[in-house]
């Protein structure tokens, strides 16, 4: 047997997430109201991908990943949130252990999330609240004959959790972020064991059965992603890892990617001006 | 227990007995015919593994493990069934071996004279007696509409057809139900499908109905006579199931060789690779249609024939089509 736990990784999400409800210490307005941030993140890394439509076997090989986020504050009932817009994009090339085949992967990934935050400590601010994500994608064997691909929907609800936390290095101010994304309940599309995608379009049998509830005890999932922020001039550059762990089991279909990914990319910080003071002003723009 | 384990597929390591073990389980769990052919001819995939696991040994050499393995995957007496190394490609061949061939292409190039047409996957041309002869070698290449509408035009003023899909050993499902398209007027049940929903011998979904529905272009109005033999395999078995649904239709010639499991691929940890039927099809009443179509009219090319440069078949559906 190969199999191997790793429910070590979800322990620091839940741990974070208990303690961050629990706090009573006051809120963290981190971040001013009309100030919007942007991170734009590329890199790659290692990607192991197995889908038993497909193989049996795992495949491994090299992934690539953007990820867009956009972070902004907001209040809801006289309370602040977090408002937060991710779009990650992923692609993987992997060959089988003896690499006489090679699979092509790619994602599209679209999460939004209101997130409470909580001072943890002058220097640590936590989030956490709900998160939707949807996703699709594509698995492509290219030795495969009636069955070479296999397509990827997600839809979810779930919760995400964030750090972040403040330091100096001599004179140099940083920024460590973390943040987990925890699918918790939702829908994703997965045909029958056997089932073909002639049947399913060609021969339009495809329908409901082809759309599977999800949660834990089938698609136990989780992305994290830690950064770290350093000034560079008047901007603001970033490095991460980020762990992407997707996994389903699916009308006996098994499926999971798991990707390692270093990232770089830089943050802007930009604050929206109000368009009814702009008017006043008689600005051009 | 909710936040689960890594999901993974067991598979030991890449022996001999793990390379085994992988293949006979992807049979046990994914082949769609072990129940049917239980019943057929008594294969019992357990007993199976018990016979061939006693000839699987750390020591043996590749190339052994490869004689071993197409030996046990020809137990399934399926030509959907493949085993590809670098070695080679395992093939069952009982299936047109065991038979007379019926088809002789240098024969056939009497009938097809220096006068005929290529397009696409079509060779057809008009035979001297006012006959439509069209020759579908394989459904792999594209069967364009334009193709198909433009043949039919040009064979409108034919007195009957005679479509030759002998020695074709299929090719993609949707070439051949285009074709076939342009044989009725209306829309038409030629069958059912299925597929595995688990991994049990017998956990089928629902079979789902197959219909055929009239082409949008030329469509063919008068008798049609379609030539078989057991080479006639897979996507041209469906077409041959689908043709004989249609009432201008005679099928003549030998039984066709089968293959209607719709076929997927999968992979041994050493890297070789299997094809496997995976999903059956049936006829419109839900028979199986995995070991071939017996034609209309059975017709055996005959020796003296053959000695006289004269295709038995051609001639037969000829006399049918004047009748």
């Amino acid at each position: 047997m190969m199999t191997r736990k790793y429910s070590g990784w979800f322990l620091p999400v839940l741990l974070l997430m208990a303690a961050c409800l629990r706090l009573s210490a006051q809120e963290a307005d981190s971040l001013p109201a009309r100030e919007v941030v942007r991170s734009l993140m590329a890199g790659g890394g290692f990607a192991n991908v197995l889908d038993t439509y497909l193989s049996p076997l795992e495949y491994t090989g090299e992934g690539a990943c953007v990820l867009f986020e956009n972070l902004r504050m907001t209040r809801l009932r006289g309370k602040p949130w977090l408002s937060q817009h991710q779009v990650q994009l992923d692609y993987s090339y992997t060959h089988n252990p003896s690499r006489s085949a090679y699979m092509h992967s790619g994602m599209v990934l679209y999460a939004y999330s209101l997130q409470r935050p909580f001072r943890l400590a002058p220097f640590l601010a936590g989030y956490v609240g709900p998160e939707a994500e949807v996703a699709a994608g594509v698995v492509y064997n290219r030795r495969n004959s009636n069955n070479p691909a296999q397509a990827k929907a997600f839809l979810s609800v779930g919760a995400t959790a964030r750090l972040a936390a403040d330091c100096r290095v001599g004179r140099l101010p940083l920024r460590v972020g973390w943040q987990a994304h925890l699918p918790v309940v939702g829908i994703a599309f997965s045909p029958h064991y056997g089932e073909s995608y002639y049947e399913m379009f060609s021969l339009g049998e495809g329908g409901w059965h082809n759309v599977v509830m999800t949660s834990f005890h089938n698609r136990p999932s989780l992305r994290q992603l830690l950064t770290l922020d350093i000034p560079i001039g008047r901007g603001v550059g970033r490095v991460g890892y980020l762990a992407d762990f997707r996994q389903t089991r699916l009308h006996h279909l098994k499926y999971h990617s798991w990707t390692h990914s270093s990232l770089i990319g830089y943050v802007r910080h930009l604050r929206l001006l109000d368009a009814r003071r702009q008017f006043s002003s008689h600005s051009p723009f | 227990m909710l936040l689960g384990a890594c999901i993974r597929q067991d598979i030991a390591g890449n022996s001999p007995q793990a390379n085994f073990e992988t293949l006979w389980s992807i049979i046990d769990r994914q082949y769609c015919f072990l129940g049917y052919k239980y019943e057929q001819y008594g294969l019992d995939w357990d007993e199976v593994h018990e016979r061939y696991a006693r000839r699987v040994t750390d020591t043996m050499t590749w190339e052994q493990l490869f004689e071993v393995l197409s030996e046990m995957v020809a137990e399934l007496r399926d030509g959907h069934v493949n085993l590809t190394s670098a070695m080679g490609t395992s093939q069952y061949r009982e299936w047109f071996d065991a038979y007379p061939h019926n088809f002789s292409d240098s024969i056939q190039r009497i009938y097809l004279g220096k006068d005929y047409t290529v397009s696409s996957a079509l060779t057809y041309r008009v035979l001297e007696n006012n006959i439509g002869y069209i020759y579908v070698g394989s459904f792999n290449t594209g069967l364009g509409d334009g193709n198909l509408s433009q043949m039919l035009s040009l064979l409108a003023m034919c007195d009957g057809l005679i479509v030759d899909v002998r020695d074709n050993g299929g090719g993609e499902l949707t070439n051949a139900q285009r074709m076939a398209a342009r044989f009725t007027n209306e829309k038409v049940l030629v069958g059912y499908m299925c597929h595995k929903t688990g991994t049990g011998h017998d956990d089928f979904s629902r079979p789902g109905p197959v219909y055929i529905e009239p082409a949008d272009g030329v469509r063919w109005q008068k008798p049609v006579v379609v030539l078989t033999n057991r080479r006639s395999y897979s996507a041209t078995n469906d077409f041959v199931n689908s043709m004989r649904q249609f009432p201008l239709v005679t099928t003549l010639g030998d039984k066709t060789g089968g293959g209607s499991g719709l076929p997927f691929t999968s992979e041994l940890p050493c890297g070789w690779g299997i094809r496997f039927s995976a999903s059956p099809m049936f006829d419109p009443s839900m028979q199986q249609l995995e070991f071939g179509i017996d034609p209309d009219v059975k017709v055996d090319m005959t020796v003296e024939d053959m000695a006289r440069g004269r295709d038995t078949m051609i001639e037969r559906a000829c006399e049918i089509l004047k009748k």
